[in-house]
């Protein structure tokens, strides 16, 4: 995994710099392009808003859909930075440096965007305030702390509190090498978020610590923030199909499964885009791909457990909506869908070296994977509701209104065009650890021995 | 005592730990209970509210619960006999009506055919009448639906002070019933069936806890005969699955015109098996000549009743052996061309099972209090033909209609519409606009009856005497903001008797409720016991009615009867037999359960109410027998075509189980064209009455409406119904049994019903591994 | 169970449903709708499935024809003892009071339709659009109930607004409540008196003896959500096996 050319520092910083320093040709088009569909995707909730819930496909009994789906994915996607930036960093794999800070801020964007969804949600998402907030407003009620709903946005707010913090700490040295080298407002602008970092001992000392602090504290989150998300639905006794002990577990593992797919898929555009191959290298995809083989094949484990500990039980019920889920049209079809995007197709391709040092075929399976996992979602929210309890007077199917496909098409439209955007003010890919991971790989020979030149804190 | 950090960190833990166990263990039902600092808003009752005793449209005694003059509430009145305390969908309703954002808004007149209607003032719209009613001296035609009581006395008195008539319209008419009851027990007016005392009831065609007559009335009855330990036995006959059909214990599924058939089937098991005193056989035998009734025995007469021979046979048996015993029917049973048979062989078997003015059977009614009118039906069919076609020949120069819409419910054949329009002046009391109002030169806004003076006789009475009381209980409806009247409408009644002028003697409907009260006053007995006039008064009004339960009828039961068989010799059933092409149906229309007749039809509770076995609301529906339909390829939602002799309906179709493969059945009250019946109910489904075939029954001339054949064929397309049930219809159902619905055997134990069907689902689930 | 509430008030209130008396005639259906002030069901509203009935009846067929049965069953909020609604509201919308009855403030609820999901009996509806009435029909709304607004979840409130005023009026007029004093509008209207209401702590009423009847059973016993309402079962007095598959 050592081999690939030493480049110079300043070889490094003009690269990396690329997207900030000067803007490539496609950025504005496409930025604009995705300005359009994020701006109807606002749109469509100015008329949620304006209109009520009631625009939706969503009715009685099933409550949720498509918005929780994507509530559930975004979060679920927001796991890659979780996964590489605090676990990989402290399992001090060396392949991660290039992509930490593209995985943290996807984490950032993905939360931010999932976070949208159970607010526009609601009925009356005006009155949020008192729905997260723990405070009283002189009606001596807290917030009802047995509730999942509570604990979703603590969790979901700690964590993007913690990215966020983690982001920016490891963006300091990189906003000192942009304040040195812009001039104007520009200037001024790294000026202040660079936040007089110059570089010495002590504030490198700093940054470091600060940086490990973080990953060690973000690890309680990586295990509790899609715990929780999954008790939104385990701790509902009533609807057959949600009411998994298995469900904690079974959801982070797809989180991950989804969220370091979501990885690959935006390392090949970075390499592709910013024409990174120094950086981004096959070897790379060849680690996420091994990993992801381990993920899917965990995820798949809990899958079958699932579905195992579902129909074993004999509840009519529950066999009722398996039977829906998997054998009746359309969600048959979507199952199908489902099973081969998230497992059937992509993992038996990563057992071949070609196809994991094959970045194009590696940017399409995580891109199925990802299909996949969001038919996951849809497949455990939507047909336990439709087939509730035995009452079958009561069962009854959902059809996503288009205004709902709108707003999917929004999300995905609102994370890229931020990614975007970021990536002309600040490097996608951190320099000062770039040059860290190379003087951390370079040797010098010392008698008949090869020391590595730094030895690490 | 001294504790160390370690054994206090135990302890600690210890206790911890315990604690959770044990809070653990329990339901947390009430942990972390909350009661709201402020009062949950329901919690804050405000104003007063006064519930006014009165009557409602059709007979049931109501309450209304009234705030500032405004009507918020209508409920049954627990002291009025009928229904004590009781009401159906359609009570609720009449609120809406009260209220409907189209009611007309003042007198309207068109100056020429053809032309718009245009606003009057009362005093031109008076000035019109008056001159209308006099100019049509000797051919006036005052038409309403059957209205008894005070209300039929006065509109009779009205129409003979101009020479004129009375005519009553019903689209589901009755008449048939009521010449069966004279027939059978010499009776004017129909009796009241004793159910709730009734250990067997057998009935026939009618709807009688959906729709018929009084399903409030017999509501109750029905939950006295559910409860408790001597629950009844219920047969119920009729093709398609009905309300009644539903509660029966065992649904026979006779062939619409052969439900007499049935009824004489019974008997004949009856009388060779010898189950009931001889005294009864010969009562019931009398007339009948000798060995005609083996000719139905039930083997014979099986394939043509629809009713397998054994089922004949157990109805028979439980009937004669498991009394007190209860025969009735009528409906559909009545509809038919040998309507009048049928009827007559249903309501002998009382005679055969002796229950005739026994408990638990037939128990008669007295003549009305007073004299009071006590029994109403629609003029038949045949009455009708004529009166159409004086109104035709331009003999009739003045028809005042009230209540009907009469274009909505004739067979389109019959073409009341040209009959209308050859009428010179016809004067429309309406609420909201209907079909018929096209035809009309004076429409005149009626009141809803929470706003009226009235008096009725229940029919059926509960037995004795009753005189119900209605009384204006609102306060006219304001405009919230510029507190103008929002409908300046008035009494149909109050309004004729003003136009009559001193040709009839009250000069207002309260006039007359006022003479009657006096009437009453003098008797000395009732319900009310009072010093003073004004102090009686007070007591009817409050009570809502007036009733005697000691003035009984005194009427001996007729010791023999015509014999049904002998009726049956008549036409009739021949000419069931049309002979069409393709696949041939009986079409039954039948009252809708919330919208009735159609009459709410306009308002949108009425309207949103589902339909219990269908659960459609808003739209018509074809019911049709499943596995039929299938054969068909006819699915739910499917448009198709219903072909008479008389026309062509497109409607949808809702297949189901529970109706005989040889009957459509469909909802009547809908189908009115663009701009009628307000903005609920116009525009919206279709019309079965319009395509009846004019056959009438062979006794009375009554329409046969459940006699008509027709040809189903699918019209192309389909389209999914809004209905109340999911879409998880055609699922076979994995459920265990008694979800939600558990269902025990006599003495047996929910407990027990409970274990037996988790057995049966247990082996039901390994059978299918 | 003797719950907290039982202990804190002087009353728990409860329904007994005989299912065998239940003739389906909607009767309890519209009345319910007349007291409470429920958004209309327009068609629009019946073809997006979200259609409003604070109690309805639900139609199961059994067996084939002929011998085929049209089964009825009422079906309101069961006001659960333990009841899956309630915690997972986030904002205590709805809760349980001092009664034994399940509760909803209108006022709090934000509309996540979570406790929708939680409620294995669907007795729950949401306000997906605004309510409107033309401006004439609103004189008919029932002053002691809210209107609700879009974006809230409502049900079967047991007529917390009768019973108020029932409680009200015994004690200004200086007498104790009497069984049926207090009818929640579904039990007054219901021809057959398959609806019964009443007060469980008082053992002489008519829903306590149903409670204790042999034919009691509650619905989908086995989720442990306690009831408050009761049913009977039905009686099928023909010959042949009870229940089972259709
Ligand atoms: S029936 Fe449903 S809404 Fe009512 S208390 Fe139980 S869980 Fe809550
Ligand atoms: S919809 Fe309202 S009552 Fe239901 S859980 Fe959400 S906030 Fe609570
Ligand atoms: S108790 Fe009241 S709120 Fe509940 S279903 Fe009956 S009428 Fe409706
Ligand atoms: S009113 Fe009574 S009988 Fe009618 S449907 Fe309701 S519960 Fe059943």
């Amino acid at each position: 995994m050592q081999q690939r050319r030493i480049l110079d520092e300043f070889t490094i910083n003009r690269e990396l710099l690329r997207g900030n320093l000067n803007t490539p040709k496609w950025w504005l088009p496409t930025v604009l392009g995705l300005l359009v569909v994020v701006l109807f995707g606002f749109t469509l909730m100015g008329i949620m808003f304006n209109k009520g819930v009631g625009v939706t496909g969503l009715n009685r009994p099933v409550y949720w859909g498509l918005f929780i789906t994507s509530f559930v994915f975004w979060v679920g996607i927001s796991h890659a930075g979780i996964m590489i930036s605090a676990i990989l960093r402290l399992t001090q794999a060396e392949w991660r440096r290039p992509v930490t800070r593209a995985a943290e801020l996807l984490t950032v964007f993905s939360l931010m965007t999932a976070l949208f969804f159970p607010l526009i949600h609601a009925g009356r998402p005006w009155r949020i305030f008192y729905w997260i907030t723990p405070f009283d407003f002189s009606r001596g009620i807290f917030p009802n702390p047995r509730s999942p709903l509570i604990w979703d946005p603590f969790a979901i707010g700690t964590y993007l509190t913690g990215s966020t913090l983690f982001l920016y700490v490891a963006l300091l040295p990189d906003l000192g090498v942009l304040r040195d080298r812009t001039t104007g407002w520009k200037h001024s602008f790294y000026t202040v978020a660079s936040l007089g970092w110059r570089g010495n001992p002590r504030q490198w000392r700093l940054q470091t610590v600060a940086g490990i602090l973080l990953s060690a504290l973000m690890l309680p989150i990586f295990v509790s923030v899609h715990s929780i998300v999954s008790w939104d639905f385990a701790v509902t006794p009533a609807v057959e199909g949600w009411h998994s002990t298995i469900f904690a577990p079974y959801f982070v593992i797809g989180a991950v499964h989804s969220g370091v797919s979501a990885v690959v898929t935006m390392m090949a555009l970075m390499r592709w885009l910013w024409g990174w191959e120094n950086y981004i290298r096959p070897e790379h995809f060849d680690a996420l791909a091994r990993l992801l083989i381990v993920v899917a094949t965990g995820w798949l484990g809990f899958t079958f457990v699932e579905l195992i500990f579902g129909v074993y039980s004999l509840e009519a019920p529950e066999r009722a909506l398996r039977e829906m889920q998997m054998f009746t049209w359309p969600w048959n079809l979507l199952f199908l869908i489902f099973f081969l995007c998230a497992f059937a197709i992509p993992v038996p391709l990563w057992f071949f070296k070609r196809v994991r040092n094959n970045i194009a075929m590696m940017f399409w399976t995580s891109i199925l994977v990802n299909i996949g996992m969001w038919l996951e979602r849809f497949l455990i929210i939507v047909p336990g509701l439709a087939r509730k309890q035995p009452f079958v007077f009561t069962w009854d199917s959902y059809t996503v209104s288009y205004l709902e496909w709108g707003l999917l098409l929004w999300s995905f439209a609102w994370v890229l065009m931020l990614m975007l955007l970021f990536s002309k003010f600040f490097p996608l890919i951190p320099l000062f650890e770039t040059k860290e991971s190379q003087l951390f790989t370079m040797d010098v020979k010392i008698g008949r021995a090869n020391m590595p030149a730094v030895i690490r804190e | 005592m001294r504790l160390s950090r370690r054994e206090f960190m135990t302890l600690a833990g210890g206790s911890t730990v315990g604690a959770v166990i044990f809070t653990a263990c329990g339901v947390p039902a009430d942990e972390l209970l909350v009661e709201a600092p402020l009062d949950v808003p329901e919690d804050l009752v405000k104003g007063i509210d006064s519930w006014f005793a009165t009557m409602d449209d059709s007979g049931l005694g109501v309450i209304v619960r009234v705030m500032e003059g405004r009507a918020k509430k209508i409920a049954g009145n627990p002291d009025y006999p009928v229904n004590l305390g009781k009401h159906s969908v359609h009570a609720d309703a009449a609120l809406q009506a009260l209220y409907h954002p189209d009611r007309v808004e003042g007198p309207m007149r068109r100056r020429a055919e053809g032309q718009p209607l245009t606003r009057i003032s009362w005093d031109e719209a008076d000035g019109l009448l008056r001159q209308w009613m006099a100019d049509a001296d000797g051919n006036l035609a005052i038409v309403t639906n059957p209205v008894r009581g005070g209300d039929a006395r006065i509109a009779s008195d009205v129409a003979s002070a101009f020479n004129g008539r009375v005519m009553f319209f019903d689209p589901l008419e009755q008449g048939v019933l009521h010449r069966a009851i004279k027939t059978v027990f010499n009776q004017d007016r129909i009796p009241d069936f004793d159910i709730g005392n009734a250990r067997t009831v057998l009935s026939f065609g009618a709807d009688w806890l959906g729709t018929w007559l009084s399903p409030v009335r017999f509501g109750l009855k029905y939950g006295d005969f559910r409860g408790g330990d001597k629950r009844g036995f219920m047969i119920h006959a009729e093709s398609r699955m009905s309300l009644t059909a539903a509660a029966a214990d065992r649904w026979l599924t006779v062939n619409p015109g052969y439900e007499g058939d049935l009824a004489v089937s019974i008997a004949n098991v009856i009388v060779s098996e010898g189950l009931v005193p001889a005294t009864n056989i010969a009562a019931y035998s009398a007339n009948i000549p000798e060995g005609e009734l083996a000719k139905w025995a039930p083997s014979l007469v099986a394939e043509r009743v629809g009713v397998p021979a054994e089922r004949i046979t157990e109805a028979a048996r439980r009937f004669a052996n498991d009394g007190p015993s209860i025969a009735f029917g009528g409906g559909s049973a009545g509809a038919q061309t040998n309507g009048v048979f049928n009827l007559t062989a249903i309501y002998a078997l009382n005679i055969l099972a002796g229950s005739v003015g026994a408990k638990g059977g037939i128990q008669f009614n007295p003549a009305g209090a007073q004299g009071l009118p006590d029994s109403a039906t629609g003029a038949s069919f045949e009455e009708w033909e004529r009166e159409l076609a004086q109104w035709r020949a331009g003999n009739v120069k003045t028809v005042i209609t009230h209540a009907v819409d009469l274009v909505h419910g004739f067979p389109r054949s019959v073409d009341v519409g040209g009959a209308l329009d050859n009428v010179e002046n016809v004067v429309a009391f309406t609420g909201v606009l209907d079909e018929s109002s096209a035809h009309a030169n004076l429409i005149l806004p009626e009141n809803s009856y929470l706003e009226n003076w009235g008096l009725d006789v229940p029919e059926p009475a509960p037995g004795y005497e009753v005189v119900g009381f209605r009384q204006p209980v609102v306060n006219a409806p304001l405009d919230t903001e510029s507190r103008a009247r929002l409908y300046d409408s008035r009494s149909f009644l109050d309004t004729l008797l003003q136009a009559a002028g001193s040709r009839v003697d009250v000069s207002s409907v309260k006039d007359f409720v006022d003479n009657t009260v006096d009437d009453l006053f003098a008797t000395g007995r009732g319900s009310v016991t009072a010093g003073d006039r004004r102090l009686f008064m007070n007591g009817v009004l409050q009570r809502g009615g007036w009733w005697d339960v000691n003035a009984g009828a005194n009427t001996e039961p007729p010791s023999s009867i015509p014999s049904p068989i002998a009726v049956a010799a008549g036409p009739g059933l021949s000419e069931l037999e049309d002979r069409v092409e393709g696949h041939v149906f009986t079409i039954v229309p039948f009252a809708h359960q919330s919208i009735l007749d159609g009459r709410n039809a306009s308002t949108p509770w009425a309207q949103s109410t589902p339909d219990p076995i269908t659960t459609v609301a808003w739209a018509t529906w074809a019911e049709i027998n499943f596995d039929k339909a299938k054969e068909l390829g006819i699915s739910e939602g499917t448009w198709i075509n219903i072909r008479t002799t008389a026309g062509e309906i497109t409607v949808q179709a809702y297949p189901h189980p529970g109706i005989s493969p040889n009957v459509i059945a469909i909802p009547i009250g809908q189908g009115r064209g663009e701009g009628v019946g307000g903005r609920y109910a116009e525009d919206r489904g279709s019309n079965i009455l319009n395509i009846l075939v004019d056959k009438k029954e062979s006794e009375t001339g009554a329409l046969a409406w459940a006699a008509t054949r027709a040809i189903v064929t699918k019209a192309g397309g389909k389209k999914e119904f809004p209905k109340f049930e999911g879409d998880a219809r055609d699922i076979i159902r994995p459920v265990e049994g008694g979800v939600p619905i558990l269902i025990v055997k006599p003495g047996q134990t929910a407990h027990e019903a409970e274990e037996y069907n988790h057995e049966q689902h247990l082996r039901f689930i390994s059978n299918k591994e | 169970m003797v719950t907290a509430a039982e202990k804190v008030s002087g009353h728990k209130w409860g329904m007994a449903v005989d299912v065998d008396r239940c003739t389906g005639c909607q009767a309890c259906v519209m009345a319910c709708q007349a007291e409470n002030n429920t958004t209309l069901s327009t068609e629009d509203v019946y073809r997006q499935k979200r259609t409003f009935a604070w109690i309805r009846i639900e139609r199961y067929w059994y067996g084939e024809f002929p011998d085929v049965k049209a089964r009825f069953i009422p079906i309101m909020c069961q006001h659960c003892e333990n009841a899956p609604c309630e915690p997972v509201c986030p904002v205590f919308a709805t809760y349980h009071n001092t009664e034994g009855m399940n509760v909803q403030i209108y006022n709090r609820c934000v509309g996540t339709r979570y406790c929708g999901n939680g409620c294995p009996y669907n007795v729950r509806f949401f306000n997906y659009w605004e309510p409107v009435w033309p401006k004439s029909l609103r004189n008919q709304l029932n002053p002691d109930v809210t209107v609700r607004s879009r974006g809230i979840m409502e049900k079967c409130s047991f007529c917390v607004q009768r019973i108020r005023r029932g409680v009200r009026e015994a004690a200004r007029d200086g007498r104790e409540l009497q069984d049926g004093d207090i009818e929640p509008a579904c039990v007054e209207a219901c021809p057959t008196n398959a609806l019964v209401f009443g007060d469980y702590n008082d053992a002489d009423s008519r829903v306590s003896v149903m409670r204790n009847d042999d034919r009691k059973y509650t619905l989908l016993d086995k989720l442990n959500t306690f009831p408050n309402v009761v049913y009977l079962a039905q009686v099928d007095a023909t010959e042949g096996a009870t229940g089972g598959h259709e």
